[in-house]
Order: C-alpha cells, then structure tokens, then sequence
C-alpha cells in the first residue's frame, strides 16, 4: 500500500511580535497515513489538528519539519488537484445557492462546462442534499444542509485524499448518522480520509488507525485493534468445591482478582476460549457460575487515559 | 480561468454591499440634480452641469472604490472562506489578480453606470455629447484603476480600517501633486528629500484630473491626446509594480 500522507518533524510555533513568548502549536510530528485508510486525527481544543492540516494544505508555513502527500511536497499546487478539505465551520459565500457554489468550486479545478455540471448533481446527489434546496440561497441552510454542501464541494474533483474537520460536529442525530455514513462509505470507494474529530464513537466505527495529539505532541497512533488492547472478561463464580483442587487448576487459565481462599471467586482472563475453559471447570466441580461480565475498552477510555497521563493526572 | 471564476464571485459578492449602493445612488442622484443647480445659479448652465457631474463621478467612484476593495481580501480572510480556495489548485497569485479584477469590475460597473447618467444629461441640455467628457469619464476610471491596485495592495498586510486611511490619505496627498512638486524644488534638503520622496513615490493622482480643462474650454492641455495616453499608460504600469508587491506580500502571508 503506497504512503498517502508522510508527516517527518513538522512543528509550528507561533511567537509573539517581541519575540518573547512562544506557542508551540506542533511539536516535532512524526505521521505516515496510507492510501485507502480512514485516518482518524484526534486531540482536544487546540491539541494541534487544525494547524497541522493547514499546514499540509500550504495555508500557513511550518516552522520546522517537512510533509510528502501522494508523492508531492506539501502545498504543492499540482497535488491540491487530488485533494479535498472541508474546513472545521463551513464557511461559504451564504448569497451563492449550493449550486452555484459546487459550481465556482468546479470552476477552480478548471472542470470544462458539460462536466462541471455533472459532477455538481453528482455531488449534492451523494451528500443527499434535497433538489429543492439545490437553487436556493445558502444563507437559509441548516447546519445539516450547510455540511452536506461542505462534503458536496469536497467531492467535486473526486479526491484520491480527504481532509475532513469535524465534519459531524454539532448536527442532529439522523444527520450525524448520515453523514458519518457518506464518510465512511469513501473507503469502499478507494479513498483516503483524514479525518480530525472529537466524535470518538464515529472515529472508532469508521477508522482503520488512529492518532492521538496532545499540545502539538504526538502521543498515541496505530490501529483500533492495537489502541484497544487490554479487553478482558470477568467471571465471578461459587461453590463450596471451589476451594479445593479446583482453584489451582483454574489459576492456570485466568487471573484472580478476588476472594482466593472463600467460596466466592472473581476472576478474569483476555482470551475468550480461556473464559470458556473457566466456565467448564466451574460447571464440571459443581459451582455455579454467577455473572460473566466482558470488559470493552472504547477509544473514549484509551484516548482519555492517554491525555491524562501525559498531563500528569 | 481561475482569476477570472474568482473576479465573477468577487463581483456577485461586492454588488451586495448596500454601501456600495448607497454611493452609487447619490453619485447619480447629485448627476441628475445637475440642470436644477444649473438654473439656480448665476453661472452658466453648462459649466455647472459638467463639473457637478465630473465631480459626483470622482467622488462616488472614490468611495466605492475604497469600501469594495479594502474588504476583499480581509472578509475572505475572516470569514474563513479562503480555506476552501486556496486549498484547491488556486495559486495565491491567481487569487490577488482575481480579488483585483473582481473588485474593479465592480468599480467599473458603477462608473459606467454614472457615466452613462451623465452622458445622458449633457446630451439632454446641449443636444450633443462633447468628446471631452468621455476623456473625463475615462481619466476617471483609471484613476480608479490605479486606487484600487493601491487598495488592494494594502489589504494583503493592513486591516480594513488602516486600509482606508492609508488609501484615502494617499489619495489626497497623490492628488496635491502641484504642491509636492514645489516642495522638490526647495532649499531645505530635508524638505526636498522629502518632498522628491513624495513626489516620485506616491502614485500621482492629480494627474487625472483634467476636469478644468473640460469644463472651462479656455483651460488647454498642452498635447491632450499625449497627456492622456501617457497617464494611462502611467496607471497601468504603477497598478501592475502594486499587484506584484501585493502578489509577493500575500504570497507569504498565513491565512
């Protein structure tokens, strides 16, 4: 799989006219993304993802550091042909209607006439933009119009590479759905998403690896399964039998976490065939088994436990 | 093509500006008032017409000029639209020349609208439309062209609001051409340092107004027709050094 994004030291620091106070807004990122993944970019307010994406698009200037995307040095014009952005608000020309909105966008990616018009109908047809709206002013959108049109005007040059900000951010539920469903539904179509979001339940749906950021600094990346780790089963078990033999033969299968020397066992193991096994000895000395509890550890956990301890909490 | 998809949107926007509108209608409005004033005054009719008309022009043009075009670059900035444009295959440069063209498109549209209002009145009170008040209305529009590169090139590094007196005051001090002159000439070095700076520097805008000579038919330029190539050959050659300045300021510009 070639390499869509490759991030080697980049940092931003901001410094005040005097040069005496300092903001570094990314520190020394290190990142590969590669083609046809879902990559999801997490961290707080101000962790740095917006200003790393800037920089990526050739916004604003790294101060240090350097990026390859699709093969080409950041900002470069020839590139932005195969990318998309939709920045964290969507901020429009709000007289313009949708259309003629996709369609000045169109326009700067030089699309000739006949086909400008397609890829219009064809983009606010995917995003699932109501006909009606499609000539009327912007300015009357809902927040759930105004980001399908955002996703719409991604879509127009049909982007290898996607960098989508919050796209989810602050929409009802059946749009929230919906759209995380367009984003999603971009992997079946061989394209790359960056996706930068604080919506971790979608981020965990729809990424195949993540990345966590934290005051410009690169804490955490690789895949769900890799981040999830640590997923465990508890089984708390009884039986007068259990304190003989019994207990031994279990220890060798999964971990006690309480009550080794009464009738009343909690134990825990990370293989599901191991919990099987429990049960069976369980059920073969005459115990009972009392709850089997599965533990899922969610990006919520992972990603809260990881800022914490770099904040020292 | 992408200038020019750029110009269109900064024209559809810029025309929906009621400021705009408000200059445009009592540029017009003050036209039209022309033969009323004219029959209120002592002085003759005509003169009043086509200085009142050449002056609204000027003034209303001033305006527009300014309020379009110190916001064309800082709105786009503020309100965040940029990061949709420039992350397309759209060169910072392509978008300085169609924020340019945009905005004098704009300035373009409001003086011929004056223009052909002031036409129109002088034909309706001398049966004819003198040449020289098409001289008038063009020396006007380049003068225009000339503010508006001028006010473009500020709002690529100053913020609306210091735009607007840079570009009117330079305005002012470009259009005192005659007493900048004289100070090239004076004894203090100070002076003259300054005044050549001055001078030579600051794009001459008094220049274009050759609205004396229109008005008062005694009043000659000396070569008109040489006087009037050479200014506009001057405005255009002194827009394109401000585009470029502003093209390599905006080109390391954060946005």
């Amino acid at each position: 799989m070639a390499t869509a994004i490759s991030i080697q030291g980049l940092t931003k620091k901001y410094v005040d006219v005097w040069q005496k106070q300092e903001v570094v807004a990314v520190n020394n990122l290190n990142l590969e993304v590669q083609e046809g993944e879902i990559f999801g970019f997490l961290g707080r307010n101000g962790a740095g993802k917006t200003t790393t994406i800037k920089m990526l698009l050739g916004l604003i200037f790294p101060t240090a550091g350097d990026a390859t995307i699709l093969g080409k040095p950041m900002g470069d014009n020839n590139v932005k042909k195969e990318l998309a952005y939709l920045p964290e608000e969507t901020y429009f020309y709000d007289s313009m209607t949708g259309w003629d909105l996709l369609d000045f966008y169109a326009r700067l990616f030089r699309i000739p006439e006949p086909e400008r018009r397609r890829r219009v109908k064809l983009a606010l047809e995917k995003v699932r933009l109501q006909p009606e709206a499609w000539k009327r002013s912007i300015r009357g959108y809902s927040k759930g119009m105004r980001q399908r049109t955002g996703i719409a005007q991604a879509l127009i040059n049909d982007p290898k590479l996607l960098f989508l900000d919050e796209p989810t951010s602050g929409l009802d539920p059946i749009a929230h759905a919906e759209l995380r469903d367009i984003v999603a539904s971009l992997r079946h179509e061989g394209k790359t998403v960056f996706l930068s979001s604080h919506q971790l339940a979608d981020v965990e749906l729809i990424c195949t690896r993540v990345a966590i950021i934290h005051r410009g600094k690169l804490l955490k990346t690789g895949t769900l399964k890799e981040l999830l780790a640590g997923e465990h089963t508890e089984i708390v078990v009884r039986g007068e039998s259990l304190t003989n033999g019994t207990v031994g033969k279990l220890k060798a299968v999964a971990r006690i976490l309480e009550g080794e020397g009464t009738d009343t066992l909690r134990l825990s193991s990370d293989d599901t065939e191991k919990v099987a096994a429990v049960i069976d000895m369980v059920r073969g000395a005459k115990g009972h088994i009392l709850a089997v509890t599965p533990h899922k550890r969610t990006l919520e956990d992972v990603f809260v436990e990881t800022v914490r301890k770099e904040d020292g909490v | 093509m992408v200038p020019l998809a750029i110009a269109r949107q900064t024209v559809r926007e810029a025309m929906r500006r009621r400021v705009m509108w408000v200059f445009l209608i009592c540029g017009v409005f003050l036209i039209a008032l022309g033969p009323v004033f004219g029959f209120l005054s002592p002085r003759d009719s005509q003169t009043v017409l086509r200085s009142l008309g050449l002056a609204a022009i000027l003034l209303a043009g001033l305006f527009i000029t300014i309020v379009t075009c110190i916001y064309l670059i800082p709105t786009e900035i503020e309100r965040r639209t940029i990061y949709t444009v420039l992350s397309k295959p759209v060169q910072r440069y392509e978008f300085v020349l169609g924020k340019f063209l945009g905005g004098f498109a704009t300035v373009f549209i409001n003086i011929a609208a004056m223009g052909v209002v002031f036409l129109v009145m002088i034909y309706f009170q001398e049966h004819k439309i003198p040449p020289e008040m098409f001289k008038g209305v063009l020396m006007t529009f380049f003068q225009m062209f000339l503010l508006a590169a001028l006010t473009i090139f500020f709002s690529t590094f100053a913020t609306p609001v210091v735009n607007f007196f840079l570009s009117f005051g330079i305005f002012l001090v470009g259009n005192l051409s005659s007493v900048t002159e004289s100070l090239t000439t004076n004894h203090n070095p100070i002076v003259r340092f300054a005044g050549d700076t001055i001078h030579y520097l600051l794009p001459n805008f008094g220049n274009f107004n050759i609205q004396n000579s229109i008005i008062h038919p005694v009043t000659e330029i000396a070569n008109e027709n040489i006087f009037i190539r050479n200014n506009i050959v001057y405005a255009l050659i002194y827009s394109a050094v401000l585009l470029t300045l502003a093209i390599l300021i905006f080109d390391r510009r954060e946005v």
